[in-house]
């Protein structure tokens, strides 16, 4: 395995210079080689266009692994526990969506399931998936639809959303009876962190750069 | 220099992997992934799914969004009435918030976009950098919104106490998680590019390509 070279811009397929079109107003630019740390910002309306993120195929290894960590003990452990007299009630995400279906509203618990669960774990897996074997150059199968999808999931997963509902809930409760937090809770926020820290890891077209250069070198 | 857009000289960069080609290849050389100048009728698009939430936020604002039942009978509230009996009790932040996630911002984000499909299509004129700085505002709000969907599925979840209360969801939970979820296929189905073409007078903006 290679040290890690800091300071450096990450390879590309081509030697020669390419070009990238704004994702704003379309302006047609050259695309500079960056050392880490900097960014590209676009020369007609300031938009960022891309960055070298520092180390980012290790950030983006490290914090996703994690993120799965804590999502397996987001599901094993409940965030909320109310207890009155003898009836005690725990809260875990499914939970919450199997007393939605349970009271008749089976859209919304499918769309919960989706947001919280789903989309999540295509967005942190599919990303260990391919970063993970991209430090060493490798890409695995299907490497490329695994990444398409990861990135398609990336709007609808809104577990930040749901941790700020269970804040929201846990005020709303007040006096219902007493409320315990639980090892879920902290799982919850440690998941939420480590899924924007491991997207925010790697830059969208250096893992698609990285990843032409893995397949390319395959057959 | 002059500074041309990529669509001029027939290239488009792709929706997934960024890469810059020319739109006459049909499909992404590197991810495969479709290619077009301008996402495929995107004003269209994004009408469609506006008036749809538009219409949906009504039945998900007049209609009762849960309903707890306590010792003094059931009692249903919509997502206004909760957030003044919150008020009211004194629980400033709660009801901050939840006016801000489920009343503020869907209605913010919806006049937004009312607001930048007109510009797109000419009819308004504003700075398009100041366009985009909106449009990345209503992409970067609109999932808070479903914040209110999640309390009520953890209010259902925790307070089936049985003898003491039960938290029941109401009709309007359905409603106002579709427009959430309208409004942000609307977000995504706007393309910032065209608020810059009408800017340089270019109109791309039926651009099927």
């Amino acid at each position: 395995m290679k040290r890690h070279l800091p300071a450096l811009s990450w390879p590309r397929l081509d030697d020669a210079p390419i070009q990238v079109a704004c994702p704003f107003c379309d302006a047609l630019q050259e695309a500079p080689r960056l050392p880490e740390g900097d960014a590209a910002h676009c020369c007609r309306c300031g938009e960022m266009l891309y960055q070298n993120r520092p180390r980012s195929l290790a950030r983006a290894t490290a914090f996703s692994s994690a993120a799965l960590i804590f999502m397996v003990l987001v599901h094993l452990f409940p965030s909320i526990t109310v207890t009155a007299g003898s009836v005690r009630r725990e809260l875990t995400i499914l939970e919450a969506a199997a007393a939605m279906y349970r009271e008749g509203n089976p859209l919304v618990a499918v769309g919960a399931v989706f947001f919280t669960v789903i989309a999540p774990l295509v967005l942190v897996g599919g990303l260990l998936y391919v970063a993970a074997p991209l430090r060493f150059g490798i890409a695995l199968p299907g490497a490329k639809s695994v990444t398409r999808w990861f990135q398609l999931c990336e709007p609808w997963s809104m577990l930040e959303v749901f941790l700020l509902g269970i804040l929201v809930a846990l005020l709303k409760l007040g006096s219902v009876g007493e409320i315990h937090l639980g090892v879920g809770l902290w799982a919850l926020a440690g998941l939420v962190f480590c899924t924007a820290a491991a997207m925010a890891g790697i830059d969208r077209l250096e893992l698609w750069d990285r990843l032409e250069i893995a397949l390319h070198k395959k057959p | 220099m002059e500074i041309r857009s990529a669509a001029a000289q027939g290239l488009a960069s792709c929706h997934l992997c960024g890469k810059v080609s020319p739109v006459a290849l049909g499909n992404c050389p590197r991810c495969h992934g479709a290619l077009h100048l301008r996402k495929p009728r995107s004003l269209e698009r994004t009408w469609c799914f506006l008036l749809a939430s538009i219409a949906l936020y009504f039945p998900a604002n007049l209609m009762p969004i849960m309903t707890v039942g306590g010792i003094g009978g059931p009692e249903s509230d919509t997502i206004m009435s909760g957030v003044i009996s919150f008020w009211r009790k004194g629980d400033l932040l709660v009801a901050a918030i939840i006016f801000a996630a489920s009343i503020l911002i869907p209605i913010l984000k919806m006049l937004a976009l009312i607001w930048l499909c007109l510009a797109a299509a000419g009819k308004t004129h504003a700075s398009p950098k100041n366009l985009a700085r909106l449009y990345h505002l209503t992409e970067l709000v609109g999932r808070w919104s479903m914040v209110d969907v999640f309390v009520v599925a953890i209010l259902v979840a925790l307070v089936q106490v049985g003898a003491l209360s039960t938290v029941v969801p109401g009709p309007a939970i359905l409603s106002f998680a579709a427009v959430v979820v309208l409004t942000m296929f609307a977000a995504m189905s706007f393309d910032p590019r065209l608020l810059w073409d009408r800017h340089t007078g270019a109109d791309l903006s039926d651009t099927h390509e």
